[in-house]
């Protein structure tokens, strides 16, 4: 293979797996706090929608419209999240249950689906669109130039809100007491710490992060809306979350990895190597149960670090 | 010296001092529902620079006071003075905020956290949001150096023994510049190499002018380390000693009281049911090792011999092996090393069926966690171990209706009140629940039965109705082995009594003999 | 502040009210929605109704929507109740559907009587293979279920679009020109056709049948059978059941497997019933796996009240394709789902608890309760 197809490959792997990132990060983040959303790909959804709608009702300069349309995808998908968080932290009810209710709720057949409808922006063509940008010019450079520097501004989000989740994670404090509460909420109270509202904050800010990534495909992609465009991304950003072991910096690769996976198997084809896309594109899935299954052991298990309380309500002296 | 002489914050031994006591509780009260009371006009203080112990069997109201101090409940009466001043704490976060810090039994650390980042956790000396491991780490080495501990700030909580997790908790207390430490029996953990690097931090802490609540049960130890001793006893507080003026034998007197209770007769002097004493046992263990729930060996070359017919008491504080050995006797933990054999023939362990088949019957200590099922009926509850054989069956299909039948005779035989069979366990009354326990076990006609504080958290009558229940057993053959940290009851009901102390047996005496001071002295290692 | 206590008791009154009631708030708020985006909530209503039951042949397409939810229902139901959280009917009911259309068009010589069961014990014997998965790695090394069964969704997704997309396989028409540009299953024979229950013009499908039968029968086993008798216990304590000396792994394994044939039944009943063809695309649009863990959890994880619900959501789903057009909005009825299952999900805990507002849970009350639950 040559390094222009290299570069095709890993260009086209960035553009599938940004919206993974944005979703991925923030169902890590909510994941973090002990709280399991599959309601990821409804919260995308209604980012889609009402970025897409935002964008095409407000006027003046493209730039302002864009990121006013992005703010309101995260306000949708913080608001779906904040519906998530309190049937599962304050009612208690089954977390994978109230996150699929939501996917119902907001998902395809839902309430995105409604509202593009009521807002009537089915068939309308996109008024602003994020392009590429060529940042300092630097996108001449062979090889790292389109890769690095000729991305649209969503990929350069992504990259900071990166950087941004694993320095929050690891270097402030509020991030390491997000990590005690998914850890052990038991231990987490006993030093003060405030676990509904920590689960609360994590939730909604995951919520605003899948509606950011929801909106990639209508602000970036392609400026049209159509029923349940996202086409199962919240789905694979959840497996994602679990594939890098819930670290931010095995998120971003891991999303590229799926993406360069998913397209490996016809790059292949036409060069003659008849290996079954579907083949590429399950492995992730697969090495992801060894690893869970080979970290049978308790400490294995801590080592690649599941938040102990995934799934787990915390309820206060009780038990 | 009377017994029960109510020590005050101004008690003759303090009044040297003028100074103000760093802590103090002063007159607490603390009931619970049922009508139990952990604490009854308990006070104590302890001085800057001072190690005070709290001595006291299990059930003494050594934990409920250490729950008062640290916040977690609130005294019915009374009040806890810090620095002379009264305050009101709602919480563990409260009482640190005041100053005192609680170093767990069960440590309250994040496991898969490093030791820094356990340390910081809810309370930083910086201000702002940024968290620097490097300076954290530093700070923590600094203290570390200080106070004699060796700690490795980088090391994840799960790579640490039980010993270091501990100094880390210790540590989280200094980082805080906690200026009243409690210690909760900070020594089960460890050994002795630890204990003694413990013992010297502590003396570092004590010597910077902070104070020490240490709690134990282990006389030796308190003597070692204590400058006062408040003794606690049935929730109260007995009497508080100059720890240089007692020796051991007058401590054990002290916390385990003089003799039995009046009006209470010991059954093996009266001369019922003991079986003749060279009957062979119908269960017995062979120098038994058993580990515990940390992979720590917990029993170690238990021999133990329960003759059919015959109670067997197992003395002992709340944590030398008891529950363990129980555990072991009836299939739920495998023993490591050495024999158990029931009617002569082996039992393997670890199996569970395989104890309940041959005739092991089993009261667990957990009573709502493990002996019964709580959303499910009297009637699914006593036929949880029967149903495999001996329940009303048709094939696979269970016949509850005459399985009802059967349970109503049962509630009746036992006494058990509730609103009928189909009545779900967790609505009854703590005494009902542990007679659905026992109607259940000795229905099944058992060779051996195995209870674990039966009477525990039951009011008086319950109590009295389950002291019957094992009295009957017994003279209808069946050996029982009763293990309780309520001396009273090991002494009324058993025909010998076994000492556990730290997983081994250090004795076994006759019932109808043993005085209680012989008796606390083996329950406090010091026989 | 609002606090949620649990109470020890519910009045039986309560318990049978707050279904209706959480009914009755859901379509108040879908009423609300409705007036806001201009619709006349009664009428919308009225719609519905007609085209879930009444309109002509409404009633037979809510039970095409209603059978795979029973199955996938059930599934969930079983599982959940023992607190097993396999999430994994999604890809159980694809494997159900790839073991179920294999036999059929191997057999597809045979006569239906003896083609029927052997297409049903190819999706039981699939979907039930798959849930061994996740069940082996818990029983035997702990590993979470969810994370688990979830991974093994995706990849059955992805063979099942192998199958037909990506490969020359059995389940493939190759024989069409069109299949050739447009790959699709092989059409299984009509003796593969599962007969439906016909009443005058409505068909009640041969899957829906079958469903109930097997929530009696699942019922049975759960409330009278030693069986049932281990899975309740377990499913309340597993130290009660470790100690009562069942067979904790064995059972795991067991409630696993047959919530992953019911799953599976999903599929087997997708190709017999409805469609006769492995349609990679229209099952995973459907997500029938997930949405029966919505069902279940509707149902209070009762097998019975699974059929209900099943029907009642089946017949909701059925509205909205079948009003689907101008002047009835495409995503309304998915918006009414999920408002119904947000407030009877809610409201069902809630009847559990007691709602406080205001002052913090004190020590002192948690204390007590802490109390209670020794």
């Amino acid at each position: 293979m040559n390094t222009d197809l290299i570069v095709a490959v890993i260009v086209s792997a960035i553009a599938y797996g940004t919206p993974l990132v944005l979703a991925g990060l923030g169902e890590l983040l909510a994941e973090r706090s002990g709280v399991l959303n599959l309601g990821v790909e409804g919260m995308m959804l209604m980012g889609a929608v009402t970025g897409f709608f935002v964008s095409q009702q407000l006027g003046g300069p493209g730039w302002a419209v864009l990121i006013v349309a992005m703010i309101m995808a995260a306000v949708a998908g913080a608001l779906m999240a904040l519906i998530h968080a309190f049937l599962s932290i304050t009612v208690r009810v089954n977390q994978i249950v109230s996150g699929l209710a939501l996917t119902i709720f907001a998902g395809m057949a839902g309430l995105s689906s409604y509202a593009g409808q009521v807002w009537g922006i089915g068939g309308q063509h996109g008024l602003h669109q994020l392009t590429r940008v060529d940042l300092f010019g630097l996108g001449e450079i062979p090889v790292i130039g389109p890769i690095l520097f000729d991305q649209d501004p969503f990929v350069y989000l992504s990259w900071g809100l990166v950087v941004l989740v694993a320095w929050y994670l690891y270097r402030t404090r509020t991030g390491l007491y997000l990590r005690a509460v998914g850890e052990s909420p038991r231990s987490a109270d006993a030093m003060g710490i405030n676990v509904t509202r920590y689960r609360y904050v994590h939730t909604t800010v995951g919520g605003a992060l899948a509606g950011l990534g929801g909106a990639y495909f209508t602000l970036a992609i392609a400026p049209i809306w159509t029923d349940g465009l996202t086409a199962g991304a919240g789905w694979i950003a959840i497996a994602l979350v679990i594939f890098a072991f819930w670290r931010p910096d095995v998120l971003l690769l891991g999303a590229y990895l799926f993406g360069a996976l998913s397209s490996l198997g016809f790059t292949l084809q036409a060069h003659g190597v008849q290996m079954p896309s579907e083949f590429f594109s399950s492995l992730p899935y697969l090495m992801t149960v060894v690893v869970l299954a080979g970290a049978s052991t308790t400490l294995a298990r801590r080592r690649i670090g599941t938040p102990a309380s995934l799934g787990v309500p915390y309820v206060r002296e009780e038990g | 010296m009377s017994i029960h002489v109510e020590a005050g914050p101004a008690s003759a031994e303090s009044a040297t001092a003028g100074l103000v006591p760093a802590v103090a509780a002063i007159g607490v009260t603390k009931r619970f529902a049922g009508g139990v009371v952990a604490n009854d006009r308990v006070s104590f203080d302890a001085r800057r620079g001072e190690v005070h112990a709290l001595l006291g069997e299990n059930g003494a109201g050594k934990t409920t006071l250490c729950n008062i101090l640290t916040g977690l409940y609130h005294p019915d009466e009374g009040e806890i003075q810090v620095d002379g001043s009264p305050v009101r704490l709602h919480s563990p976060h409260e009482a640190q905020r005041s100053g005192i810090f609680m170093v767990h039994q069960h440590l309250s650390l994040v496991d898969s956290l490093t030791v820094a980042e356990n340390v910081v956790l809810g309370w930083s000396r910086h201000r702002g949001l940024r968290y620097t491991p490097r300076q954290v780490e530093a700070e923590i080495s600094e203290i570390a150096a200080r106070y004699q501990m060796q700690v490795d700030p980088h090391a994840r909580i799960w790579q640490l023994s039980l010993g270091e997790r501990q100094r880390i908790d210790i540590l989280k207390a200094l980082y805080r510049d906690a200026r009243i430490l409690i210690l909760d029996e900070p020594t089960t953990v460890l050994t002795p190499a630890e204990t003694e690097q413990l013992f010297s931090s502590v003396h570092e802490m004590v010597a910077a002018g902070r104070s020490v609540v240490f709690i134990s049960h282990k006389l030796p130890e308190v003597l070692a380390i204590a400058n006062r001793i408040t003794i606690l006893r049935k929730g109260r507080s007995v009497t508080t000693v100059d720890a240089a003026g007692v020796d051991v034998r007058e401590l054990a007197r002290l916390m385990v009281g003089h003799d039995m209770p009046a009006g209470r007769v010991r059954r093996a002097a009266a001369g019922s049911g003991t079986p003749p004493a060279d009957q062979r046992g119908v269960l017995e263990l062979e120098r038994v090792c058993a580990d515990g729930d940390f992979g720590i060996q917990v029993l170690h070359d238990v021999s133990l011999s329960v003759r059919p017919g015959e109670i067997l008491g197992i003395a002992g504080v709340a944590g030398n092996g008891q529950r363990e050995l129980a555990e072991v006797i009836a299939g739920l933990r495998a023993h490591s090393r050495g024999a158990i054999r029931l009617d002569g023939a082996e039992l393997h362990g670890g199996d569970p069926r395989a104890a309940i088949n041959r005739g092991v019957a089993y009261v667990p200590e957990d009573r709502m966690g493990t002996g019964v099922s709580p959303s499910l009926s009297v009637t699914e509850n006593l036929m949880l171990k029967s149903y495999r054989r001996d329940a009303p069956h048709a094939g696979p299909v269970l016949l509850m209706d005459r399985a009802d039948a059967q349970s109503v005779a049962l509630m009746e035989q036992f006494d058990i009140r509730s609103r009928g069979p189909h009545a779900l366990v967790r609505q009854l009354s703590g005494g009902n629940v542990q007679k659905v326990v026992l109607a259940r076990e000795l229905s099944s006609q058992p060779r051996v039965l195995v209870a674990a504080s039966p009477t525990r958290g039951l009011d008086v009558g319950a109590t009295e109705y389950v002291h019957g229940v094992l009295v009957d057993s017994a003279r209808r053959g069946v050996g029982i082995m009763l293990i309780s940290e309520d001396l009273d009851e090991i002494v009324e009901l058993s025909d010998r009594i076994a000492v556990l102390y730290e997983g081994r047996v250090v004795g076994i005496v006759d019932a109808a003999q043993a005085s209680y001071e012989q008796l606390g002295m083996m329950m406090a290692g010091a026989a | 502040m609002i606090a949620i206590e649990r109470t020890l008791d519910t009045p039986r009154w309560q318990r049978v009210a707050l279904p209706f009631a959480s009914l009755l708030l859901a379509a108040i708020i879908s009423g609300l929605v409705l007036v806001l985006s201009g619709h006349n909530p009664i009428t919308t209503y009225e719609q519905i109704y007609t085209a879930s039951f009444t309109s002509a042949g409404a009633l037979t397409s809510t039970f095409v929507y209603a059978t795979p939810l029973l199955f996938t229902g059930l599934a969930a139901a079983i599982a959940f109740r023992m607190r097993i959280w396999n999430i994994g009917g999604e890809g159980q009911l694809y494997m159900g559907a790839i073991g179920a259309s294999g036999i059929g068009l191997l057999l597809g010589s045979w006569p239906t009587p003896l083609l029927i069961p052997a297409m049903m014990a190819g999706g039981i014997v699939a979907g039930a293979l798959w849930a061994l998965v996740p069940g082996l790695l818990r029983a035997y090394l702990q590993t979470n279920e969810i994370l688990v069964s979830l991974m093994l969704n995706y990849v059955a997704g992805l063979v099942m679009y192998f199958l037909i997309y990506d490969s020359k396989s059995y389940w493939r028409d190759l024989t069409s020109p069109t299949a050739l540009v447009f790959p699709t299953g092989k059409t299984l024979s009509a003796a593969a056709t599962w007969p439906g229950l016909t009443i005058g013009s409505f068909t009640l499908p041969l899957g829906f049948v079958a469903g109930v039968v097997l929530a009696v029968l699942l019922l049975a086993l759960v409330r009278s059978t030693r069986f049932g008798f281990e899975m309740r216990v377990m499913g309340d304590s597993t130290s009660a059941a470790t100690y009562a000396g069942m067979r904790t792994r064995r059972i795991i394994l067991a409630v696993m497997a047959v919530s992953g044939a019911l799953a599976g039944l999903a599929g087997a009943s997708q190709i017999g019933d409805f469609g006769h063809v492995l349609d990679p695309r229209g099952l995973e649009q459907a997500q029938y796996g997930y949405t029966g863990i919505v069902v279940a959890a509707l149902a209070m994880y009762n097998p019975l009240a699974v059929v209900v619900v099943a029907i009642l959501i089946g017949a909701l789903t059925n509205a909205g394709f079948a009003l689907q057009g101008p002047g009835f909005p495409p995503g309304l009825v998915g918006t009414m789902e999920g408002i119904i299952l947000f407030s009877v999900l809610g409201g069902e805990i809630l009847g559990r608890y007691r709602i406080r507002i205001g002052s913090q849970l004190r020590p002192q009350r948690a204390e007590a309760e802490a109390d209670a639950a020794r």
